[in-house]
């Protein structure tokens, strides 16, 4: 039993962290709703501004960079998902030799920034002409992401109980009926943490997309908003309203997946 | 718990593999140069007839954000369609930072856009030309007639050598469109309110800087986040310490003098001493750009040194009483001004569209274009007469006129080197910052200069 | 009960994953585990499944990792032909003044984003009593968003934030009298790393309080009570229980948050470029404005591999000292 004392304390503490978490959120948020030209201070607004989203929309063109982030965010947690699976699958379940040093060689992907290899990658695909289409943005990113979801998958596929394999291959199942009939219904909650996860760092990439994207049809949302940024940089809340709208998609998923986005967190993910 | 042997074994049999592998991947690399064709205008003549060449699509990059430069450019590329339906421009506009930033990468790229915003000299221009991705304008030139349009000393600022060894002279590779000029916005009311006329000396203005600021206005409206602007600031001071053909031949690379000269030393130290003196916006340090110029758009600041582009925005939030004057000279001194053009247009040397991309650049710089660029506030870069609305903007014209006749146009300091846009402005925020000394500060500039055109990479 | 990992799992028995394990322990301990591991004989198979990601892994991530490694010995503008020069990009990060600078920055934004963070979670926690209390899970959502969104929209917020006229900090400030505290916060010559570091201390804080939150529910109330009856009072409980045992967490919390320390191109670009002079420069920034305005790619590339070195050992180093505690 906790004291009345020390329930007090604990929401005191806890209460002061949450505005200081959410101050920025919200001031952003009412600066978006606020007149235009008006100054910031975060204040509330003296009147509520709805067009600023739409004129941002407009001027902005995040239409177009939305739709963009959204293809390569989709695609990179499809593609990443399921190659994650799979070699999880192997690493965690299966015996081969070298498994081991192969699996090191996926961890190290963990740490390596993306600022060590956005160099390579532009010249090298810029040789294949892939440079300023999705692909340069959708294959590095899977490749980085994989790392991650091997290492996470396999702890999954460990983690299942050896019974429901042996069961399985007694009952005369192949390798791939297995994992898909068998295993991968388990492993929704972690197979959602992932994609989550990559979702979320791929929404906010923008290195990699400040690199390899030079026509606008291409832009991330991240990208479209740095440049959004440099061209009002003082129309504070058009500004404001561009903002969120960058951000509210992941948000959005945030707040209604927010028990395995934390889940992946805590459970020593280390890429982002 | 340690890692027992055969664990650490294998963590650095893992780590070997890793690096062999990538190793092995990197080897034997070769990098050979993969810039496009020779630079010149194509083979066989050029078209021009624009009419003629079918369905075409250009991306255009530029920057011209603000209020005037962003309503000229949509009116112009409203009429250039409607005057050349088959034609479609897909523009994209950038802040000036973010077109620096990214304009080398994309022109490099497998796509790079047909028509650019290249900063003049080594900044932008001279690398790119140097890589042959900029398309020598020489035949279109002939073909439309724009030498004629411009001054030699406006022409000047777009010639390169087909190396990029000389800046300044050799073939054309951007032509401008709107005229530039550095100068100082005033406002009416403050200025009398302190009983002062507007300066016609050097000496007269720094008196009216002081005077300002002992009667707790701000002097001198500033905001250097941005880092270019204290460009304006420093090299504003550095022309009345000066010879304006050593600054010119400084940034045109012409006999390289160096800038270790008392003058540049002075003006340095002339900068300092208005930093710490506080003649500049508090703050100016964190302060952006367009929140300073916006500020002194709403009544604060007696002076804005800024250029010519803020006309329209200007005028419009502070209407009758603003007004513009070149910085004058020091008593018995001649004018020296800091400016020349915006951004010129620059044709990348991979177009397919190179005839589209000409008669695009043809038109948006022809004299009705000028009308057009007028009526929104800004300068005409060329020759051509045009009418200029009443008020602020006739004061900017006549400054720029006068800045043209008198021969008193220097171009921007950024442009001397490649790499003297980042060294230059980090160098200006610490000398405005009191973390450097006026003379550190001018051989950090000498250092970066020499080593350029020592050809020391 | 905490459900970690004891260091000695027994044969035949496969490791339940752990919440908050340190990344590289686990991964060391399921690969001792994998000598008695997935059962049957082997599975040659295996390899075909691991292909299609590997496949991608080697050509994205590898491949490039070598061709860093092959620039960064060379200098090259990216258009004329390379030049070998062994080592001496890597010289110039140690003798030139400016890269010494942006890595030396990087050391301070570490202590920003990783090291104050988590102290400031070790002492919330230290303070909260560890049972449950309503509204938990809110608290958690509202304490971790700062790390789901978009570092730039972060940048572009406290940019605002900061900024000297209109910026809510000095407008708090003058309102709580302390108008005198007044700066030009990103344009300050000596406070601009540090504004830029508090940026990153508000994302990562809500991660370790989250963190040693959930960590601390899972110590068993018997360690406490035991600590208790020797007259341990909440000081002393704090250091002798609940400290070690949130050694995976803090592991985990230090590791994340200095590879986001190291990786902060987004803040810096957004910001402050680098500047004032170049009071803000860190690596990252340094990686993409070499290469690709200044043209001097080998150099950049240097610094790019020199930074995954910097979090290579840095990572090493944590998993070292947290997992010396363990019995």
């Amino acid at each position: 039993m906790i004291s009345r004392g020390e329930q007090v304390l604990n929401y005191a503490i806890l209460t002061v962290f949450a505005v200081i978490a959410l101050y920025p959120i919200l001031g952003m948020l009412l600066t978006a709703l606020g007149p235009p030209g008006e100054s910031t201070g975060f204040g509330i607004p003296s009147s509520l501004h709805f067009e600023n989203f739409r004129d941002a929309w407009n001027q902005g063109h995040f239409s177009t960079y939305l739709r963009s982030s959204t293809i390569v965010a989709v695609s990179v947690v499809v593609a990443s998902t399921f190659l994650s699976i799979l070699s999880g699958y192997a690493f965690g379940t299966m015996r081969f030799r070298g498994s081991t040093v192969l699996f090191y060689v996926f961890i190290a992907g963990l740490m390596i920034p993306l600022e060590a290899l956005v160099i390579p990658l532009y010249f090298k695909l810029r040789d294949v002409n892939l440079t300023d289409t999705y692909w340069a943005l959708i294959l590095p990113q899977v490749a980085l992401s994989v790392a991650f979801g091997t290492f996470w998958m396999r702890a999954f596929f460990l983690a299942t109980p050896r019974s429901l394999l042996e069961a399985a291959r007694i009952d005369g199942a192949s390798s791939w009926t297995t994992l898909w009939r068998v295993l991968v219904p388990f492993g929704r909650p972690a197979i959602l943490t992932m994609m989550v996860l990559v979702f979320m760092w791929t929404w906010n990439e923008f290195l990699l997309a400040l690199v390899m994207v030079a026509s606008e049809d291409l832009r991330t949302a991240p990208l479209g908003l740095a440049f959004f940024q440099g061209q009002h940089s003082s129309q504070l809340s058009l500004l404001a309203a561009g903002s969120v709208i960058v951000a509210t998609p992941v948000v959005l998923l945030y707040i209604f997946l927010q028990r395995h986005f934390i889940a992946g967190m805590l459970s020593g993910a280390v890429k982002g | 718990m340690y890692l027992s042997r055969s664990r650490s074994m294998k963590l650095v049999l893992a780590i070997a593999a890793v690096f062999a592998l990538a190793m092995l991947a990197g080897c034997g690399e070769d990098k050979t140069s993969t810039s496009g064709g020779a630079g010149t205008s194509g083979g066989g003549g050029v078209n021009t007839d624009a009419a003629s060449l079918g369905d075409v699509t250009l991306t255009v990059w530029d920057q011209e954000v603000r209020g005037g430069q962003n309503s000229a450019m949509v009116e112009l590329n409203k009429q250039f369609h409607e005057k050349f339906p088959n034609i479609t421009i897909k523009r994209v506009a950038k802040s000036f930072t973010d077109l620096q930033t990214t304009l080398k990468l994309a022109a490099s790229g497998p796509n790079p856009p047909d028509v650019v915003e290249a900063n003049n000299g080594y900044a932008a221009m001279g690398p790119l030309v140097k890589a042959n991705l900029l398309l020598d304008l020489s035949d279109y030139s002939d073909a439309y007639g724009w030498a004629d349009r411009y001054s030699t000393g406006i022409l000047k600022m777009n010639q390169f050598s087909a190396d990029a060894a000389t800046f300044g002279s050799g073939n054309l590779y951007g032509v401008p469109m709107t005229g530039e000029v550095v100068g100082v916005y005033y406002n009416k009311d403050i200025l009398s309110k302190l009983g002062l006329d507007v300066p016609a000396t050097w000496e007269d203005f720094v008196a009216a800087v002081e005077k300002a600021k002992g009667a707790g206005e701000t002097a001198v409206q500033f905001g250097n986040l941005d880092k270019w602007p204290g460009i304006h600031e420093f090299e504003t001071i550095q022309l009345q310490n000066v010879d304006k053909d050593y600054a010119r031949n400084f940034i045109f690379g012409d006999g390289t003098p160096s800038f270790e000269d008392e003058g540049n030393t002075a003006a340095a130290t002339t900068l300092a001493d208005w930093a710490s003196k506080g003649y500049f916006t508090d703050g100016f340090a964190g302060l952006g750009y367009d929140p300073s110029w916006q500020d002194f758009g709403k009544g604060k600041g007696l002076f804005l040194i800024t250029g010519s582009w803020l006309t329209s925005d200007l005028g419009k939030a502070l209407g009758d009483k603003v007004g513009f004057f070149l910085v004058p000279p020091p008593e018995g001194g001649s004018l020296a001004s800091l400016g020349g053009e915006g951004l010129p247009w620059a044709i990348s040397s991979k177009t397919a569209n190179a005839d589209a991309a000409a008669a695009y650049v043809n038109f948006i710089t022809s004299d009705e274009a000028m009308q057009v660029v007028t009526d929104n506030g800004n300068l005409s870069a060329s020759k051509a007469p045009v009418t200029v609305p009443a008020g602020l903007d006739t004061e900017v014209y006549e400054a720029w006129k006068k800045a043209n006749d008198e021969d008193a146009i220097v171009p921007y300091l950024d442009w001397a080197t490649p790499t003297m846009y980042d060294t230059s402005t980090a160098e200006i925020q610490k000398l405005m910052g009191g973390q450097t000394s006026p003379a550190d500060f001018v051989s950090a500039i000498q250092a970066d200069y020499a080593k350029f055109h020592s050809g020391a990479r | 009960m905490r459900s970690s990992t004891p260091a000695h799992a027994e044969p035949g028995v496969v490791a339940e994953p752990a919440p908050a394990e340190l990344l590289l322990g686990r991964a060391l301990r399921s690969a001792k585990v994998s000598r008695r591991d997935p059962p049957g004989e082997p599975r040659h198979v295996g390899y075909l499944y691991i292909l299609p990601a590997f496949a991608i892994y080697a050509l994205f991530v590898l491949a490039p990792l070598g061709f860093a490694v092959w620039y960064s010995l060379h200098t090259w503008d990216g258009l004329l032909p390379m030049e070998w020069v062994g080592l001496d990009n890597y010289k110039e990060i140690f003798r030139s003044g400016p890269l010494r600078q942006a890595f030396g920055h990087s050391l301070v934004l570490i202590v920003f984003y990783a090291v104050l963070p988590v102290t400031l979670g070790l002492i919330m926690v230290a303070a909260l009593s560890r049972a449950r209390i309503r509204g938990q899970a809110a608290f958690r959502t509202v304490l971790f968003l700062p790390q789901v969104i978009p570092l730039v929209v972060v940048a572009v917020v406290w940019r605002m934030i900061y900024a000297p006229n209109n910026g809510s900090l000095n407008d708090f400030l003058g309102k709580v009298g302390l108008g005198s505290l007044e700066r030009a916060w990103l344009g300050d010559f000596n406070l601009a790393l540090y504004a830029v570091g508090f940026i990153g201390t508000w994302v990562a804080t809500g991660l370790a309080l989250v963190l040693f939150m959930s960590g601390v529910q899972r110590i068993p109330q018997s360690l406490y009570d035991a600590a208790r009856v020797d007259g341990a009072g909440p000081v002393r409980e704090f250091f002798a229980v609940t400290l070690p045992n949130l050694r995976g967490e803090i592991a985990v919390a230090l590791t994340l948050t200095t590879i986001a320390a190291l990786r902060n191109f987004d803040l810096v670009y957004i910001t402050t470029q680098g500047g004032p002079g170049n009071q803000t420069s860190v690596p990252a920034f340094e990686v993409y404005n070499k290469a690709f305005q200044q043209g001097q790619i080998g150099l950049a590339a240097a610094i790019g591999i020199t930074l995954a070195a910097m979090i290579l050992v840095i990572t090493f180093g944590i998993t070292r000292i947290s997992e010396r505690g363990r019995a």
